[in-house]
């Protein structure tokens, strides 16, 4: 605010320096800010990657700086999904790798020796700083540059954008907000100047988006409905024809480049409407310039008679298609759209995963804080000053509203927008009550006032004062909040655990890449790991072996055998092994230490997808409940459970432990009861390592007997 | 459509037990077992063709005592019956026996008009309590619906009697449940649901006739404050977690022990109530935000102005600590509070 303060003295040569001083430290401390404020979890723990996706990510960048762009292009996957394997280089968006592959070359060009893993590490912190500086171009075209800044600095520390873009959080989010945010920003300025060329970087900076991240069909779908509003409020121009004619087409030819992208701009529906309002924008062009040369009656009969031709047209061949099948809009895609709980009650894999789940207000108030109450404020300063871009970012604000309130995971869409327009709002609100305190101390000497307007003003400025001294409290205890809600909530890789002991100290394991590590100094190249998918990319990552399932979902089928073997007894199970080729067996097993996302806890879905194909289908969730109905690993729980592969894997040996004070033997920490089979020895698989604390498993699955050995 | 009703009423009221005295006494249920085996002179293939005759008329058997021991008592079969014990009249008060009879319906009706699966190896059939009562006794069934399967050989075991609690009467549970017992997969195919349909179409010619009958003034169509205040409606609505209703569907109060609670105590969860004191509180803040912005504009009486002034600065300060309250009441641990803790 100290520019505004600044800008009321202007004409002056110094305060202008002054100014843009200010300005550019605001701007790049914000930056440094939001680059080190992603960083606590590698001052925590050290620089690693988190979670499960980004080690496939990881994985694959580091394919690319060692072979070349044409092998990864070309790259056919043996490593996963075995024996069928998997063609990377089709099925990604390449973005991400390139970026940091390309990064990485250039650093050490100027001999800079950093590793690939660190620039992965650090590559969404450096593109959260990006960011930073395109919401301030962004919002200073919108509004003004102290909205700017504000924003800017808001950017820098919002939860719901940090969630995504923490210090090894190395994913496509990552780098698509910066892609996002900076196609708006040129796309406003093409809007505003009508030149080719903004527009021929905004569409580069779309297919760098559409080279990314899957969501770029969020924006193609809003530019153009961006133009279409335009066109319904009567404010389509020329300006607006130039940039959306130039933006879709180069911007359409482009994207079809990436191998993952292909053909759907042309022919999926979800970037139709970029299609029609295509059409639309040359259709109104033409019927301007025809009305520009012909005389008022003979434009009217003409345009009549086409609009006519033009709608019969296209309700016949619309009726037709819909009566011969080729078109179907009342479908479930459709209801779908309208009504979010459809996918909920349809399609049970998205109410299981806990990215799909809807939000709610607590949400919104955890990764926004006080910019959820501004949001409004500045959407109201929008309305009230309506101009073309600032429809833009009122349809931005309203559509990703929506899209956050059906899955909580978009967040990160709307959170670059919530700090624009609360950024606008504070400014609005800042400006002028700044100007009142501002203008308080100078307005004495300036003229002669009256002793009663003197008071008023008095008074006035002291509630301004007042009030400017709460704003900046609240944003003091955003900071606050933001920083808070990004050490506890956002900064644990989750690939390290760590937990505090009774006396307080913290203890950290390990275990996840203690076993992989194992696995790739003790196994032979080649052998084949079964585990369920969750930890099939750090596997292949980290101990670079051969694994039937991994994160990427893709063949139900495959999982679901997986899912079988898990859930049958020893005798059964051995023979899906074979069939698999499986060497090894991993299980993560929480119940010594109390981590309660562990495979027991997600052994339902295994028996649920494992039941769910023909050759499951003598799997049934009904066999591994209680009598009583619950599910139970205790004596009470049902024998399938208690002798099926999974129970052996995790609970082997543990009938023998001690784990709690005051307990029997073999009491699991994270059901909190005494486990049921106890006693029991393994007649396929042999025990080949336990980690530290138990937490993962590793057993060999045994050749098959000699013949006459038993 | 059908299923919501169905989950809520579950809610409320689990299963209706019976509580009428049941006067036929074992002696009588003796008898008439001993006449019916008497009587019982039908053979296999009559049986058979006895049963398709009639769920040729109905999808589902009504049952009486006579019918149901030597339709689906009788021995040999070759058939598996779905047997619904319920109780439909209206007087015994059963909530949930309505809708249970509806969905059980979808289920016969999608099996006997599916030319593919449809053959004589499956039947459904109802029996209701105020026509044969006795057969309830010697099942010694005290709640409705019951659903029991009586399988081709034997007699039905625990895994026959379908577990409502957990499943649900679904027709998609129950015929997940059907195809465990008996291994016929029935497609469950519901009569399409017009009413959302036809609810649009009334909308939009409603609003598409308003549009023609002003269709001198539109002008309220460029009304930009209406829109402004029909987004920040929306906008509202959004961050207060109504869209979480919607998909959830939560209870609108809890009863604790302490009474009822219109706040649910952790930050994973909502109650209806509380959804919308969060809506009027972040309204609140809003107005009283937007009221400083109009009252620093300098334009009017400036006593009016420093009332706005004072009331805006209140409302902001204020409903932000309540809001703030609550939300440390729900995230435990939350360190940071204003004006109220």
């Amino acid at each position: 605010m100290a520019v505004k303060l600044l800008k009321s003295k202007s004409g002056d040569a110094t305060a202008q320096k002054y100014e843009t001083l200010l300005k550019l430290s605001i701007l790049s401390l914000g930056a440094i800010l939001s680059f080190s404020t992603r960083l606590f979890s590698v001052l925590r723990y050290e620089s690693v990657i988190h979670e499960f996706d980004p080690y496939f990510n990881y994985r694959t960048t580091k394919y690319l700086t060692e072979e070349g762009y044409y092998s990864f292009h070309n790259w056919f996957d043996d490593r996963a999904w075995y024996p069928m394997g998997r063609i990377i280089g089709g099925t990604i968006y390449p973005g991400l790798m390139i970026t940091s592959a390309l990064l990485h070359n250039f650093l050490n060009f100027f001999n800079f020796a950093i590793d690939i893993r660190n620039v992965c590490v650090f590559l969404a912190p450096l593109f959260s700083s990006f960011t930073t500086i395109v919401t301030y171009l962004l919002t200073k075209e919108l509004k003004d540059e102290g909205a700017g800044l504000t924003a800017a600095v808001m950017i820098a520390i919002v939860p719901g954008y940090i969630s995504r873009s923490v210090a090894g959080s190395y994913d496509n989010e990552g780098i698509a907000i910066f892609c996002m945010l900076l196609t708006y920003y040129t796309w406003i300025k093409a809007v505003k100047s009508g030149s080719v060329a903004w527009a021929a970087v905004c569409s580069l900076s779309y297919f760098y988006m559409v080279s990314s991240w899957g969501g770029y069909v969020f924006l193609i779908n809003l530019i153009p409905l961006h133009v279409f509003t335009l066109m319904i409020t009567g404010r389509f121009s020329h300006r607006i024809y130039v940039a959306y004619s130039t933006v879709y087409c180069i911007g359409t030819i482009l994207s079809m480049q990436i191998p993952f992208v292909g053909f759907q701009p042309v022919q999926s529906s979800e970037h139709m409407l970029a299609l029609g309002v295509f059409g639309l924008s040359q259709i109104i062009g033409f019927i301007d310039y025809l009305k520009s040369k012909m005389s008022k009656e003979n434009f009217d009969v003409l345009f009549h008679a086409l609009f006519t031709l033009v709608g019969v047209t296209v309700v016949a061949v619309g009726s037709i298609l819909m009566i011969t099948g080729k078109i179907s809009p009342w479908t479930g895609r459709f209801y779908s759209l309208l009504d979010p709980s459809y996918a909920k009650n349809n399609i049970p894999i998205i109410a299981s995963v806990s990215e799909h789940q809807p939000t709610a207000w607590s949400s919104f108030y955890f990764d926004l804080q006080l910019l959820v109450f501004l949001f409004p404020v500045g959407l109201y300063c929008c309305f009230s000053n309506l101009n073309d871009s600032n429809i833009f970012i009122i349809l931005y604000g309203m559509t990703s509203i929506y899209f956050a309130g059906v899955m909580v995971r978009l967040m990160l869409v709307l959170a670059p927008v919530m700090c624009v327009l609360g950024g606008i709002a504070v400014s609005s609100l800042l400006g002028r009550f700044m100007k009142d305190i501002d203008q308080g101390g100078k307005g004495q000497d300036k003229r002669p006032v009256k002793p009663k307007e003197q008071a008023a003003q008095g008074r006035r400025n002291e509630i301004s004062l007042a009030f400017v001294g709460m704003l900046t409290f609240f944003l003091v205890m955003y900071a606050f909040h933001c920083t808070w809600v990004t050490s506890e909530a956002y900064s644990s890789p989750s690939i390290v655990l760590s937990a505090r002991s009774y006396d307080g100290s913290l203890i950290i394991f390990d275990d996840f890449r203690e076993a992989y590590y194992w696995l790739r100094m003790n196994t032979p190249p080649d052998a084949k790991i079964m585990s369920w998918w969750d930890y099939g990319y750090q596997i292949t990552a980290m101990a670079n072996r051969t694994i039937l399932v991994d994160n990427n979902t893709w063949n139900n089928t495959h999982i679901s055998r997986v899912g079988q073997a898990m859930a049958s007894p020893e005798d059964k199970a051995y023979e899906i092994m074979r069939e698999l080729d499986v060497d090894y067996v991993l299980v993560i097993f929480g119940g010594l230490t109390g981590y309660s996302s562990d495979d027991i806890n997600k052994f339902l879905w295994m028996v649920r997808i494992g039941g769910s194909t023909d050759r499951g289908s003598h799997i049934k969730e009904q066999d591994y409940y209680s009598p009583g109905g619950e599910f139970r690993i205790d004596r009470e729980g049902s024998p399938t459970m208690l002798n099926c592969l999974m129970y052996k894997l995790c609970y082997y040996r543990f009938g023998s432990m001690y784990t709690e004070g005051g307990k029997p033997t073999g009491y699991d920490r994270v059901r909190n009861a005494e486990i049921g089979n106890k006693d029991f020895e393994l007649d396929v698989l042999e025990e080949a390592y336990t980690t530290e604390h138990w937490l993962v498993r590793i057993y060999k699955v045994k050749d098959l007997p000699n013949r006459g050995a038993r | 459509m059908m299923a919501t009703s169905i989950d809520s009423r579950k809610l409320f009221s689990v299963i209706f037990v019976i509580s009428v005295v049941i006067l036929v006494t074992l002696n009588n249920v003796a008898d008439a077992n001993k006449r019916n085996k008497d009587v019982n002179a039908l053979s296999l293939g009559e049986r058979v063709q006895q049963l398709t005759d009639f769920s040729n008329k109905r999808p589902v058997i009504r049952m009486n005592v006579q019918k149901f021991n030597d339709l689906v008592k009788g021995t040999p079969r070759n058939y598996s019956v779905i047997v619904m014990f319920t109780a439909l009249s209206p007087a015994r008060g059963c909530a949930i026996c309505g809708p249970a009879n509806d969905e059980f319906s979808i289920v016969a009706n999608s099996f006997r008009f599916n030319s593919q699966i449809y053959s004589n190896k499956l039947f459904f059939a109802l029996v209701d309590f105020d026509e044969c009562g006795s057969i309830f006794q010697s099942l010694k069934l005290y709640t409705a619906p019951v659903f029991i399967h009586f399988p081709a050989k034997g007699k039905p075991l625990s895994q026959d009697k379908m577990d409502i609690q957990r499943f649900g009467v679904e027709a998609e549970a129950i015929a997940r449940w059907i195809a465990e017992r008996t291994d016929i997969q029935i497609r469950v195919f519901r009569p399409p649901n017009y009413s959302g349909t036809m609810a649009l179409i009334i909308v939009s010619v409603l609003v598409g006739g308003l549009l023609y009958l002003k269709r001198n003034n539109l002008e309220f169509l460029y009304n930009k404050t209406a829109w402004g205040i029909a987004s920040l409606f929306i906008v509202f609505c959004f961050t207060s977690g109504q869209m979480w209703n919607q998909i959830r569907g939560p209870p609108v109060v809890q009863r604790t022990q302490n009474g009822i609670s219109y706040i649910h105590r952790s930050s994973q969860g909502q109650l209806v109530i509380e959804t919308y004191i969060v809506f009027l509180l972040s309204s609140a803040i809003t107005i009283g935000m937007i009221l400083l912005i109009e009252a620093g504009k300098g334009k009017g009486d400036i006593r009016k102005r420093r009332v706005m002034l004072v009331v805006g600065l209140g409302m902001f300060a204020l409903f932000f600590g309540m809001i703030l309250s609550i939300f440390k009441s729900k995230a435990h641990g939350y360190p940071y509070s204003f004006i109220m803790s």
